[in-house]
């Protein structure tokens, strides 16, 4: 009973009043006939009786009426209205006409529900001001963390990558590009990097650091790294690596000291061989002639050795420096500024080309000289010139009017540039780009200074700027790991989930793949950068049929790697990640064809959005791509429809919508899907052997 | 040489004595008249005084180096006709060519072979006397 409408309850209780009613009603007609005992009066008693009962029926008829409009119903309505404020969020104050006649209950209902609305909107716009506080702070952090000149990687207790910048994608590269949720170890070789862990972990101090040198696992790369243990995390702690490329100083530091040590090596023998002839010929001048052959030999092969090794030092003098490719057209704006600040004047001609120099000094160095020429009176406007010359470049400061004479320049380069460090002068610089610096008089009769550049490349178009995005999910570094893919629960795995476009639908007639896009889920969630986005040779025709669907002609993939070498990366990108795709069988078959030239086999577990359509929606439902992301209330763009990139996308998300569906009907496992799945084998073969 | 009987005239700008008695004997021995200073700052004026014919020019000199003295040389037209030959212990070629740029007719890195100065002093004076 307690489960009735109240308007049902009211009903009834007004049907049982009416029917009470009639009960007394009939009883007490009943007992007067049977005092009267006279059946004459019966009908008089039944017309009575009628009209009583019709008045009855029609009273409370009528005042049952009344009550449900104005209470029952009311107060449904009242109630309606409070849940609708209180769970769904609708705004707007409770209408109060239809409760007019339930005192204050309406006019304190409508109380009750604008205090929430406020408190509502309080809360929500704190916690929005809270949220773009943070998100402020999080893209500042970002913006930071991408910047930063080294790589700097996040693991968990069990190595497994939580953050990473795009300079360690850089350093790590070289092959696979790191993802989320993968082992560090397949790109970092594993003893030092398990070592300085377990060093930190031993130590037990929270703030320690433990600096080490790692290979990449390709050998290219020798890395200085620094590492840090984070105080969470379920398997140990995790930590945070901070990663340099050291593979060029280590080089040059050795090529260094081989030479060093060839210097010595090759100039310590004839000088202790001349010491001692020498010595002789002191004591006994008559050993003249027989030691002269041997202390010419000794003298020339010393001299050849300082010769030889003096112009292998000179050629490797500016690689120590670690100079940086500058723009001549930089450089000269960068002069221009501090020439011009200081009143003079400067016409400037710079070649397209990147001089190998520290731009700061060079412009520091130009600028001070074109002031102190200006000073010496001997011009006060500037011809600058930077000029290709040989491997390297010319930069030349020149005027008309007298000649500088080298002793004044001399003097110059040997006072402090005004840069702030009192040590850095001319001279120094000149000596960082193994350089020298001198006036001359051009073939125009022009005065002027020129300073060689020994390194420079013609200039290209600027390339496009890297996009230093980092990527992260810190969830992961508290995720619980399941061995078994069975086993674990669905939000714990890593899915890849990818689309193929191809020449046609019959890959045992010759169709081959044109392109093969993927996405990475983890944690629940589409790393937005990490993606696979391949053009394919089909080694065929691509039919206009087919050009007509996915927009790819031949020419497009002219150029692109075959399937075996898209394949491998492929096969790198997905591994340990069950394979999710919309009619799996289709593309998988495609790919299958090709698994001996790929030189590995496909073995994830592998899911078919068609099918979990089917387990949520039932198989009386269309299951098109279209049908499903419509369902889902996906939208894919026009432009984005049948590219493999866009289906890839719109099957991501619509994969992790049914996600919650599934979990919603009890399947909380990947067993328990696969067993569900299995129940649609009508509609579409399951993959897991 | 056209000039018959016309002895060369050279001089030796170079500061360490060791290697200034070295090529007095070489210079004489080849026949050539040999004049020597061992200072920057006594170099020009000595070459204005006696217009030698070849100047041996040390770059490491104290006071004035010999750059300057080449620059000074060459900015004299009256000094036209004397030949440089610059020589240093630092033989890089960014010195090299600060030396050519500067006006030097030829440019020698220490340590030398006696072969390699005879030849370059003979092409600078024309076919040589000896």
């Amino acid at each position: 009973m307690e489960r009735w409408s109240l308007r049902l309850r009211v009903f009834l209780l007004f049907a049982a009043l009416a029917a009470a009613s009639w009960g007394a009603l009939g009883a007490g007609l009943w007992a007067g006939y049977h005092r009267l005992g006279d059946p004459a009066v019966l009908p008089a008693f039944v017309q009575a009786g009628l009209l009583a009962g019709f008045a009855i029926l029609g009273l409370t008829a009528g005042i049952w009426y009344l009550f449900d409009e104005n209470v029952a119903r009311a107060i449904e309505r009242l109630a309606g209205g409070m849940r609708a404020r209180a769970h769904a969020a609708v705004a707007g104050e409770i209408d109060p006409a239809p409760a007019r006649y339930l005192g204050d209950l309406a006019p304190a209902a409508a109380a009750v529900t604008l205090t929430l609305a406020e408190t509502r909107n309080a809360l929500a716009e704190a916690v929005a001001r809270e949220t773009t506080r943070l998100q402020a702070e999080k893209d500042r952090l970002e913006a930071l963390l991408s910047d930063v000149p080294v790589g700097v990687l996040l693991c968990t207790g069990d190595h497994q990558l939580v953050f990473y910048n795009g300079q360690a994608v850089d350093l790590l590269g070289g092959g696979a590009a790191p993802g989320l949720d993968r082992r560090l170890f397949d790109y970092l070789r594993q003893a030092p990097v398990a070592h300085a862990h377990a060093r930190l972990l031993e130590a037990g101090d929270p703030d320690a650091a433990s600096d080490l040198l790692v290979a990449t696992v390709a050998g290219a790369r020798v890395l200085a790294g620094r590492m840090r243990l984070l105080d969470q995390g379920r398997d140990g702690p995790g930590y945070v690596l901070t990663l340099r490329d050291v593979t060029a100083d280590l080089a040059a530091h050795a090529e260094r000291g081989a030479l060093l040590a060839e210097v010595f090596d090759r100039v310590r023998r004839p000088a202790a061989n001349l010491q001692t002839v020498i010595g002789v010929l002191a004591e006994d001048a008559g050993a003249g002639p027989a030691l002269t052959g041997a202390m010419l030999e000794e003298v020339g092969s010393l001299a050849s050795a300082i010769t030889e090794l003096g112009a292998r030092y000179d050629d490797s003098r500016s690689d120590w420096w670690p100079l940086a490719f500058t723009r001549a057209s930089d450089l000269v704006d960068g002069i221009r500024a501090r020439v011009e600040a200081a009143g003079l004047e400067v016409v400037a001609d710079p070649a397209p080309i990147l001089l190998r120099c520290d731009g700061f000094e060079i412009v520091a160095l130009v600028s001070a000289l074109a002031e102190r020429v200006a000073a010496a009176g001997l011009a006060r406007s500037f011809a600058l010139e930077i000029a290709e010359d040989g491997a390297g470049a010319m930069v030349r400061l020149g005027w008309q009017g007298p000649a500088l004479p080298l002793g004044q320049l001399d003097g110059w380069l040997a006072d402090p540039l005004e840069v702030g460090l009192a040590d850095v002068t001319g001279r120094s610089v000149l000596l960082t780009h193994a350089t020298e610096c001198w006036p001359d008089r051009d073939a125009q009769g022009q005065a002027g200074i020129c300073l060689p550049i020994r390194e420079a490349r013609r200039a290209h178009r600027r390339p496009p700027p890297v996009t230093r995005a980092v990527v992260y999910d810190f969830d992961l570094l508290s995720k619980a790991r399941n061995a078994g893919v069975l086993d674990a629960r669905l939000e714990d795995l890593t899915y890849v989930v990818f689309d193929t476009e191809t020449t046609g639908l019959l890959p045992a007639q010759g169709d081959e793949i044109v392109q093969i896009a993927a996405v990475r889920i983890v944690n629940g969630r589409r790393v937005e950068k990490e993606v696979f986005d391949t053009l394919v040779n089909p080694g065929r025709s691509i039919p206009a049929g087919s050009t007509e669907v996915h927009g790819i002609t031949g020419a497009m993939v002219a150029d692109a790697p075959r399937i075996e070498e898209v394949g491998r990366l492929f096969h790198k990108f997905a591994e340990g990640a069950v394979l999710v795709a919309h009619n799996a069988p289709f593309d998988m078959e495609f790919l299958r064809r090709h698994e001996p030239g790929i030189g590995a086999s496909f073995d994830n577990p592998i899911l078919d959005t068609v099918l979990l359509s089917a387990v949520v929606f039932g198989q009386g439902e269309t299951h098109s791509l279209d049908a499903l992301t419509h369902r889902l209330g996906i939208t894919i763009p026009e432009e984005a429809r049948h590219t493999a990139i866009g289906d890839t996308v719109a099957t991501a998300d619509a994969f992790l919508r049914l996600l919650p569906m599934l979990r919603g009907k009890g399947m909380v496992t990947f067993g328990d899907v696969l067993a569900e799945v299995r129940k649609h084998g009508r509609l579409l073969k399951d993959l897991n052997g | 040489m056209a000039e018959a009987g016309k002895q060369h005239r050279v001089l030796v700008v170079e500061d360490e004595d060791n290697i200034a008695i070295a090529l007095d004997y070489l210079i004489t021995r080849e026949g050539y008249a040999h004049d020597r200073v061992s200072s920057g700052a006594e170099a020009m004026a000595r070459i204005r005084a006696t217009h030698p014919d070849l100047v041996l020019l040390d770059v490491m000199l104290p006071g004035v180096s010999g750059y300057e003295i080449c620059q000074d040389v060459r900015m004299d037209p009256g000094l036209a006709d004397v030949k440089i030959l610059m020589m240093t212990a630092r033989g890089s070629a960014m010195e090299r060519r600060k030396g050519l740029a500067l006006g030097a007719d030829g440019f020698i890195a220490k340590p030398f072979e006696l072969k390699e100065l005879r030849a370059e002093v003979r092409r600078l004076l024309g076919s040589g006397t000896a």
